[in-house]
């Protein structure tokens, strides 16, 4: 019997129909080439994807490096097929306890492995994942360990938009089942459109059943903005400065006090690269939503090493560019709005005179929207420019509302909902619409959210959240005229698509939806921490039952509150609360030393 | 049919505090030894250090407790807790069903308190935890209270541990005999030769009580000047290795042959042993300086900063201490002074410097500066009526 067939039958003893589909692949994928050892070798796409001098102990390299991570009880995930070499170098790493699966995107490719090596001696318990992403997550989340991801970079390449889609669907899966509580520490910006970002996150989170401590470093702002006012740019920059260090500080002083499973910071938090290499070195997890454009606010560069994950607005050349400055992992999340605030309201009549027109524009006055603006001036419908940093738009004054005051979320909400048509014209530099526009701002989503009809310069990403049916977006903002004289008359059809794009937001757009995201992306990556933590494995009932007969912890355990994550602190508390003449059991005597031993300061000052 | 012996009742001493702190544990642990022969006594200190005891006679049993490993057990926590209890349990299991009638803890802090409640049998423990709430209470008074005042208290360390643990001092040093172990061959050299051997103790831990590097210096060239005989080991953490050096730097090259950098190179048996073939240790508030004494060799301690010799000067007879005057970072040291002391002079003030010498008493160990020790013996008698009466009474019995 050849080896082929000898792999097959292998095979069909727990994977018959994967046997009899790989037996029909054509193979032809992979050139077999000997390396310098006389072991074969592969190449893809003319691309070594085992070494050509050693492949076994390249392998072996890359099962070492990574086999340590991986805990007992572990699913691991390994995308990359090649010969098998890494998974049979790293099968042999593992214990027993930790299982073993590898993705299989193309059933040829796995047809030349099995032609040219033997699964013999170490494939006896290696799950086969062949199949769609959403079957493959299916499968995975059927056995229901935690998974772990592992890549074999060189193999895995040729598909990586399916090792994507994997993950995406095992992330979903992650967040759908999130059940456990995380304590997040939320560090807010001091000023900026950051802010009222970081509460709906705080909300979001929270509905999510997770504890946030708001790190809020907008009670600053007004000494950050008096230090604004110094007319020599240097003091400015160093007082500035300094007071985003101190601030830094200050967020290490809070978190020693309390340490959360997870750091979330917000676009311009206060986090110095110094202070987040701390974190990392005390085993804090961070991570960033950069709600931002990558290209106006560059900050990010300086900081990219520094968090454990980013998450940005901006797709493809983004991540690449966050990749390159040092960012260890980066994810798009795009923006979202928020139900509770972004909501249809029912105005009275005097606010509808108030807030209302037949086209209106809330946002500040950037350069493009001074330029383009005033051809909304004279027309037959009514037109209001609400915000502020309008100074000196003369030719746009007699629109201006509140005299170019800030508008509050409260006051922009009323807006949205008493216009006819919302313009929604992304900011740039520039003298046109942004010519590089590849993300969605928030404005979008919370219009949508709010059931108003919006006029929006086209986004590249648009459609992927709106279809045609629920919004309406120009290229040329001489189009606008045309957009508003032609939807100002159709207030049913307006309705509709408002109402349809609202439904949109909500099934799918919404800071929940996002933090869930978010969240499912760091558990996949951290499936003993946070994961374990979203899996509801820390929550009382889940111990109870790993418990295993052990009465002494069962008792312990079945002590504290049922439907509560159990932290050691919480166990100590409940266990000091008896008294000090209590008589502990043993067990209850080691949780309180335990917990002397984790109350040490952890030196993070 | 024959009737199986009971077997002794047991009781544990818990020292969890540093290497000097144990050292100066042993008269409390040879006072309970010569108290309550009957009974074995068992000594549960930091880990590290449990091959000090190692060799000790008549201690029972050493648990070694494991700081760094619950450190790493409360950090695992988050992670796994399930995991991090169960360990734990299997840690409990591996200390056996060993439970105690008596429990002596010398260290006032919650672990300390709860390590206590852990190992004390449950039979005795209500029982146990007056009468030991009597012993130890005016004692953790008087030492809070020497803390915060220092004040003129003359009671030593060591002895107030006595009296915690309900016993009077023996009046005499205890004294250790070095397990057999082996050195580096360079350092097992040392004491091999005729001559003054002096090990010099180069680091103190924290950096306010650290003796500077160019005092050493100075220090070793003035010794090695005057003593032709003389020879140097200095001893040291292997976080104090780079100091060695630098001492070993400025010291000429023509004296290098009598200098032996032990920095970083003993474990506490080997340390011991080193210390047990010189026939003083120099240096400030430490460990290895205690360990000197339980070796044989006489110590002669610079106290400056915090430290103190009534409470934690070197215990026994016959050792020197010269105190600084005050608390500040002392500008002057008694580098010709303590050269002279260790020459055979005649032993001498330096300026800001006071000198004293330890004697035993029957209260335990004292310090005299030659001006006359009723009234301290009169007031070392004072606080051991008040904290320990009854065992006053048993005494003038």
């Amino acid at each position: 019997m050849n080896m082929f067939q000898d792999n097959l039958n292998r095979l069909a003893s727990r994977h018959r129909d994967l046997a009899a589909a790989v037996k029909s692949a054509a193979g032809g994928v992979l050139t077999i080439e000997p390396a310098r050892t006389g072991l074969p070798s592969a190449r893809r796409s003319g691309r070594w994807i085992h070494s050509a001098y050693d492949p076994l102990r390249e392998a072996q390299t890359w099962a070492d490096t990574h086999a340590a991570a991986c805990k007992s009880g572990e699913m691991v995930v390994v995308a990359g097929v090649g010969l098998l070499y890494h998974v049979e170098a790293l099968r042999k790493k593992l214990t027993p306890d930790v299982s073993l699966a590898v993705l299989l995107p193309n059933l040829d490719e796995f047809h030349d492995a099995l032609v040219t090596r033997s699964l013999e001696g170490w494939s006896e318990s290696i799950l086969w994942l062949p199949g769609t992403p959403a079957e493959i997550a299916e499968t995975l989340a059927k056995i229901g360990r935690p998974i772990r991801c592992l890549s074999y970079t060189p193999a895995a390449l040729a598909d990586v938009e399916f090792h994507r889609a994997v993950e995406d669907a095992l992330r979903q899966g992650i967040a759908r089942q999130a059940g456990g509580q995380l304590t997040i520490a939320l560090v807010g910006p001091i000023y900026g459109g950051s802010l009222p970002i970081t509460g709906y996150v705080k909300r979001a989170l929270e509905t999510l059943g997770h504890k946030v401590q708001l790190i809020d470093h907008s009670i600053h702002a007004a000494s950050y903005e008096v230090m604004g006012a110094l007319k020599d740019p240097r003091n400015r920059q160093l007082m500035q400065g300094r007071m985003a260090d101190v601030l830094s500080q200050w967020t290490l002083a809070t978190l020693a006090e309390s340490p959360p499973d997870l750091v979330l910071s917000m676009a311009q938090a206060p986090m110095t690269l110094q202070v987040l290499e701390h974190l990392r070195k005390k085993k804090f997890l961070t991570a960033m939503w950069f709600v931002e454009n990558y290209r106006h606010l560059t900050y990010w560069q300086q900081l990219a090493p520094g968090y454990e994950f980013w998450f940005v607005f901006q797709q493809g050349a983004c991540l690449d560019a966050f990749r390159q400055a040092g960012a260890r992992q980066v994810h798009y999340l795009p923006m979202a709005a928020d139900p509770d605030l972004h909501c249809p309201m029912s105005l009275s009549e005097e606010d509808r005179q108030r807030f209302g027109a037949d086209v209106s524009f809330v946002g500040a006055g950037y350069a493009n929207r001074r330029r383009l603006f005033p051809a909304l001036l004279r027309q037959p419908w009514s037109f209001k420019l609400w915000g502020n940093e309008w100074d000196g738009a003369d030719d746009l004054r007699s629109v201006l509302q509140l005299d170019g005051a800030r508008i509050d979320t409260a006051t922009c909400m009323k807006v949205f909902n008493a216009t006819a048509i919302n313009l929604n014209v992304h900011s740039t530099t520039g003298a046109g619409l942004d010519p590089q526009a590849d993300f969605v701002n928030p404005r979008t989503f919370e219009l949508a959210a709010c059931g108003a009809f919006q006029l929006v310069d086209h986004r590249s990403q648009l459609r992927q959240f709106f279809t045609e049916q629920e919004m309406v977006s120009f290229q040329d903002f001489g189009e606008v005229p045309g957009l508003v004289k032609q939807w100002l008359n159709d207030h049913a059809a307006r309705q509709a698509m408002a109402n349809a794009a609202r439904a949109h937001v909500l099934s799918e757009h919404t800071y929940v939806h996002r933090m869930r995201d978010l969240l499912g992306h760091i558990g996949l990556s951290q499936p003993d921490r946070v994961g374990s933590v979203l899996r509801g494995e820390r929550q009382q009932e889940s111990l109870v039952k790993r418990c295993a007969d052990d009465r002494p912890l069962e008792a312990l355990i079945q002590d504290c509150p049922s439907g509560q994550r159990i932290e050691l602190k919480d166990l100590a508390a409940r266990i000091r609360s008896k008294g000090p003449t209590a008589t502990l059991k043993r067990e209850e005597l080691m949780v309180l030393m335990l917990d002397e031993y984790r109350s040490e300061t952890r030196d993070l000052l | 049919m024959p009737h199986e012996p009971s077997p002794a009742p047991r009781d544990l001493v818990i020292q969890m505090a540093r290497l000097g702190d144990l050292v100066q544990t042993l008269p409390a642990i040879e006072s309970l030894q010569e108290a309550y022969p009957e009974r074995t006594l068992d000594v549960l200190c930091a880990a590290p250090l449990s091959s000090l005891l190692a060799g000790m006679r008549h201690i029972g049993r050493v648990i070694p407790w494991d700081g760094a490993q619950w450190r790493d057990w409360a950090t695992g926590w988050p992670e796994n807790p399930m995991a991090t209890l169960q360990v734990m349990q299997q840690y409990l299991a591996s200390l056996g069903d060993t439970t105690y009638e008596r429990v002596y803890p010398l260290n006032q802090h919650e672990r300390s308190h709860l390590m206590t409640q852990l190992f004390l049998s449950h039979s005795t423990r209500e029982q146990e935890h007056d009468r030991m709430e009597a012993r130890i209470l005016p004692w953790a008074q008087h030492l809070r209270h020497v803390a915060r005042e220092r004040g003129a208290n003359r009671v030593h360390l060591a002895d107030a541990w006595c009296g915690m643990c309900g016993v009077l001092p023996r009046g005499q040093a205890p004294s250790c005999e070095p397990p057999p172990v082996e050195l580096p061959q360079d350092l097992a050299e040392i004491g091999g030769r005729q001559g003054r051997w002096i090990a010099v103790v180069t680091g103190a831990g924290e950096a306010d009580r650290c003796i500077p590097p160019p005092v050493w210096s100075q220090w070793i060239r003035e010794f090695l000047a005057q003593a032709q005989d003389g020879q140097v080991v200095l001893i040291g953490s292997g976080t104090e290795r780079e100091t060695a050096q630098a001492i070993l730097d400025s010291v000429p090259t023509l004296l290098h042959g009598r200098v032996w950098d032990a920095t970083g190179r003993t474990n506490i048996s080997q340390l011991m042993r080193v210390l047990q073939q010189c026939h003083w240790v120099i240096g400030a508030d430490t460990g290895p300086l205690h360990l000197g004494t339980l070796a044989g060799a006489r110590a002669l301690g610079w106290y400056f900063s915090r430290a103190r010799m009534h409470e934690t000067g070197p215990y026994g007879e016959g050792h020197w201490v010269y105190q600084h005057a005050s608390q500040a970072r002392p500008q002057r040291w008694p580098i010709m002074e303590s050269i002279a002391l260790i020459c055979g002079e005649q032993g001498r003030r330096a300026t800001d410097w006071a000198l004293w010498r330890s004697r035993m008493d029957r209260w335990g160990a004292y310090f005299d500066d030659g001006s006359g020790n009723e009234a301290v013996e009169s007031s070392r008698a004072d606080i051991w009526r008040a904290c320990a009466p009854s065992l006053c009474e048993s005494m003038a019995a």
